[in-house]
Order: C-alpha cells, then structure tokens, then sequence
C-alpha cells in the first residue's frame, strides 16, 4: 500500500450558523487519481476550500504527507505542493494569460523555474501560448479552464485538486479536459477531482467517495461504484 | 488667447498634484474595498510634517519627499494593521471602516490644533515666488516642481503595479484574493502594502500642495472630495484613467473662474461628480478594476 499524501479525518465545517460538512473522511495516495463525487450543495467544493486552507474547518483534522495542515497558513499551502483550480476557474480577468500563469509560480520554490515551466504549460497547452498576450477575462470558457489548471502547474504542485473542471464546457471539450487530467497523472501528480460528471469521472478516477450533505455516504474502487445499484438510480439515472 | 493658453497651462500642472493623490484613494478602495476617508487626514499630516522640516531644520519641501513618504508609509502601515484589519471584511465592514476611518481622521485634525493651532501656515523658499519663461508664458518654478515630482511618481508607481512581481500581485489580489491565495501570497500581507503606498501617495500630495498652497489642520477635506470625483471619473486603478479624470477636474476648476464668482469655484467638482453619477455611473472608462 503506498503511503497516504492527503488524509482528511472527520472534517466539520460551518459557514456561520450553516453547518455544511459533518465529519468528512477521505484518503488520496501518493500516485492516485481519486474523484469525489455528489450532487449540488452536497460539500466537495467546501471539502477542497478547507484542504487548501482557504475555509477553516471547525473541526477534524487534515493531513499531507503525514503532516497536519491546520496550523499552516493557506497561503503557505502552494509551496508544500497543494494546488487547487477551482470551480468556475477565478483567473485574474484583467491581467494577461502570461500574468496569470507566472503569478502561479509564486512561491520560492516555483519561481526559480517559473520560466521553464511556463515553457512546459505552453507546450500542454498551446492555444494558451498563442493568447498569451490576451486578458484572461476575454478567453473563451475552455481556453479559461485551461489558462485556470496551468496556473496550477506553475507551482510545481504534487497534489493537483480540480474542482469541477467541466462545468460549464462544450461536449469535445469536457473529453479534453479530461485527457488532459490523464496526462497530468501520466507525469506523476497526484489528483482530487471534483465532479458532477459521475460516468468521466469514474472513468479516470482509480477510486472514488460519494458526498452527500455533508458527509461520505459510499466509497469504494470506480468499478465497484459504476456497478452500486444505488449509484446507477440516483446518479446516472440507469 | 493668451489667457486661454496660461489657464491651460494652470490645469495641466495642477492636474499632476490632483491625480498623485487620488491614486492613493484609488488604490487602496480597489484593493481592500475599504474608503479612505482618513485620506484627507493624511494629506494635511504630510503637509505639516514638510513644514515642520522646513521650519525647524531649514529642510527644503523638495529634500523632505523621503522622509514624507516613509513616515506616512509607515503611517499607513500602522492604521491597516492596528484598525481597519479587524474589521470584518466585504460589504458588512463597509460602514465600520468609514466611521473608523473618519474617526482617526478627526483625532489627527484635532491633534494638529492642539499642536499648530488653527492658522494658515505656508512653505516659504526662496524660490517660492520665482517664475520660469517660457513660449511668453511665466510659469512658478513651483508649480513645474510639483508636476514633474507628480508624473514620476505616478510613472514609477505604473511601473511597479505592471513590471513586478508584488505589483502584479497587488492588481491580482484587487481582481480574486482567494485565488491569490491559493497561489501562495500572502493576501494580509499585500493588503497592508497597498494601505501603506495608497497612505504615502496622500502624505507625498500634501506635502507637494503645502509648497503651493497655505494650510491649516483642516487642510485635506476638499482634496479627499477632489480625489472622490477623480476616482469615481477615472475609474479604479488604471494611472492612464486617473490622469485623464484629474486634468478634466482641474481644467473645468481653472476654467470655471472665468464664469463663476471665487467662493463658487469650490463647488465645481461637486457638480461634475454629481454630473459623471447621473450620466456615466461606471465612470468615464467603466469599472476596471486594475487592469
């Protein structure tokens, strides 16, 4: 069994009054792809925001690579090799593609080689090399999402988390942006993804948790999930 | 014509002062939402603390820029860290911040009475009334100072905001704090920065203005209202904008002596703020936020 890069333990988060997770648990290891997976509201993107620190739990514990994350600042997350790319992408719309992926490499650490790995996401994603010059905010929903998972890979990441990266695409688009998680993991990140596309996502996915209001209700190998009855009625309608 | 021309010239070389300062308002609302209605304090304290330079140590205005702009850096520094930054964010400290702010404005204008009392006071060089010929034109050597000075500031200020790598961080935070986060800055961090040089862009203004104009503590009131329209035509953050929006407030100021008595002239750039609200809400340029 390989060692656990992400452990998070009975994770409880409030937004004010509104109590959204209760008692999260779930384990990514070290070269995995694992997919967590529910419906609208049911808590993943709130799981990811409290992994990257951007949310603070009210309670549990969240660990990376044995290390306990909550007395870490969030922003001192990217530079242990946490990245998000978050639902509905968040690029900086009045800076140029350029800005945006070089002030992903932000850390130390990351902008040392920013310069190469700059060359490396122009090469995973040319269109972005040919609007490099172009505010972010006038891309096009998938050239954004690409523009988004780019900016990512400029912090040299060891723990890619996608939220929900094909919300919102165009059909061919959606099967890119899953290619291009494929390819990522090809290279040696480790990847949460976040998805409403239950069907792709256990495609590519080795395991998978399904949330549901706040809490973990099934997990298991995607095989295992892409047969639980219970799955195929309430998610994929079979 | 030649007072066409001369008035012209009055407007250009007022316009720098005017859009040194309300860049700082500027700034510091596009990046943390919070508006500085201490600006005008600041802009006063930078005036007597020129003057004081110059009264006690025979400082001249011009040598006294650095430690202006330190000290109300430092100032600025100080109010992000010790007030405006436990104040709940967004919309719901919208209120908070401007009683705060308005509030360390009152004490420092009522620190100064104490301290200065209530008369006008004025920079005095020896080169105060001297004039510069040029094109049959006299121009106070002054008045070129405080543009010039205005111009490279707010030429290395752009420089900064688009060439490195913390400027491009500050405009970054202005448009998604979290995701700067999640790319590892240090989002407090560039909050107080920008409080700081929005704080010593009020403190650089009152110093240049205090080598024009007299003051006295409450020195600032109009210079916020001022920075206000700038802002509000000019947009948020783009110096190109601020420029524009600051030669349009001084020009129709300069040009509203010839029409209008002198106690009216004040009321100007109230009327024009009035004016931009109704017909261009998003300001002549719409709202871009630091691009």
């Amino acid at each position: 069994m390989n060692a656990a890069m992400l452990e998070v333990r009975d994770l409880s988060l409030a937004y004010g009054d509104v109590q959204v997770l209760f008692g999260v648990s779930l384990r990514v290891d070290e070269g995995e792809i694992v997919t967590l997976l529910g419906s609208n509201g049911a808590g993943k993107t709130t799981t990811l925001r409290a992994i990257s620190g951007l949310r603070p739990p009210r309670g549990g514990e969240v660990l990376f690579s044995g290390q306990s994350l909550l007395a870490v600042p969030a922003s001192k997350r990217a530079e242990m090799g946490i990245a998000l790319v978050p639902e509905g992408r968040e690029l900086w719309p009045l800076l140029t593609v350029r800005e945006n992926l070089e002030l992903g490499a932000y850390t130390r650490s990351a902008r040392a080689r920013s310069a190469a790995n700059l060359e490396k996401v122009f090469r995973l994603f040319p269109r972005l090399r040919e609007r490099h010059a172009q505010m972010a905010g006038s891309l096009s929903g998938g050239e954004q999402q690409m523009c988004a998972i780019g900016r990512a890979l400029m912090s040299e990441p060891r723990l890619l988390m996608l939220d929900e990266p094909s919300l919102g695409l165009a059909p061919i688009l959606v099967d890119q942006v899953f290619d291009i998680v494929r390819t990522l993991h090809q290279q040696g990140i480790t990847i949460l993804l976040v998805e409403q596309n239950l069907q792709k996502a256990l495609e590519v996915a080795r395991r998978g948790y399904v949330i549901e209001t706040g809490s973990v209700k099934l997990s298991g190998t995607s095989a295992d999930l892409l047969a639980d009855p219970a799955i195929r009625s309430a998610y994929l309608g079979l | 014509m030649q007072r066409f021309t001369e008035l012209v010239v009055a407007a250009v070389l007022l316009a720098g002062l005017y859009a040194t300062m309300a860049y700082g308002l500027g700034l510091i609302y596009g990046v943390l939402r919070v508006v500085n209605l201490n600006h005008g304090g600041i802009i006063m304290a930078g005036a007597y603390i020129g003057w004081l330079l110059h009264e006690k140590f025979g400082i001249d205005p011009y040598l006294s820029i650095p430690v202006v702009v330190a000290v109300s850096f430092v100032l600025g520094i100080a109010i992000y860290r010790g007030l405006v930054r436990h104040l709940p964010r967004g919309p719901a400290g919208a209120v908070q911040s401007l009683l705060l702010l308005f509030g360390v404005w009152l004490v420092l204008r009522n620190a100064a009475y104490l301290l200065f009392t209530g008369n006008d006071q004025t920079i005095r060089t020896e080169y105060s009334t001297r004039s510069l010929a040029a094109f049959g034109l006299a121009v106070s050597v002054n008045r070129v100072a405080v543009f010039g000075i205005a111009v490279l500031t707010l030429v290395v200020l752009h420089l900064f905001l688009t060439r490195t790598f913390t400027g491009k961080a500050i405009r970054a935070v202005a448009q998604n704090a979290d995701s700067c986060t999640l790319v590892g800055v240090d989002v407090e961090r560039i909050y107080s920065l920008t409080f700081g040089i929005g704080t010593a862009l009020a403190g650089l203004a009152g110093l240049l203005g205090a080598s024009l104009f007299s003051f006295n503590p409450s020195y600032g009131s109009g210079d916020l209202l001022k920075s206000f329209v700038i802002v509000v035509l000019g947009g948020l953050g783009s110096v190109m904008g601020t420029a524009v929006a600051a030669l349009i407030l001084a020009l129709v100021e300069v040009f509203a002596i010839l029409a209008l008595p002198a106690y009216l002239t004040g009321a100007v750039g109230f009327v024009l703020l009035v004016l931009v609200l109704v017909l261009r809400p998003g300001g002549l340029f719409g709202q871009r936020v630091l691009g």
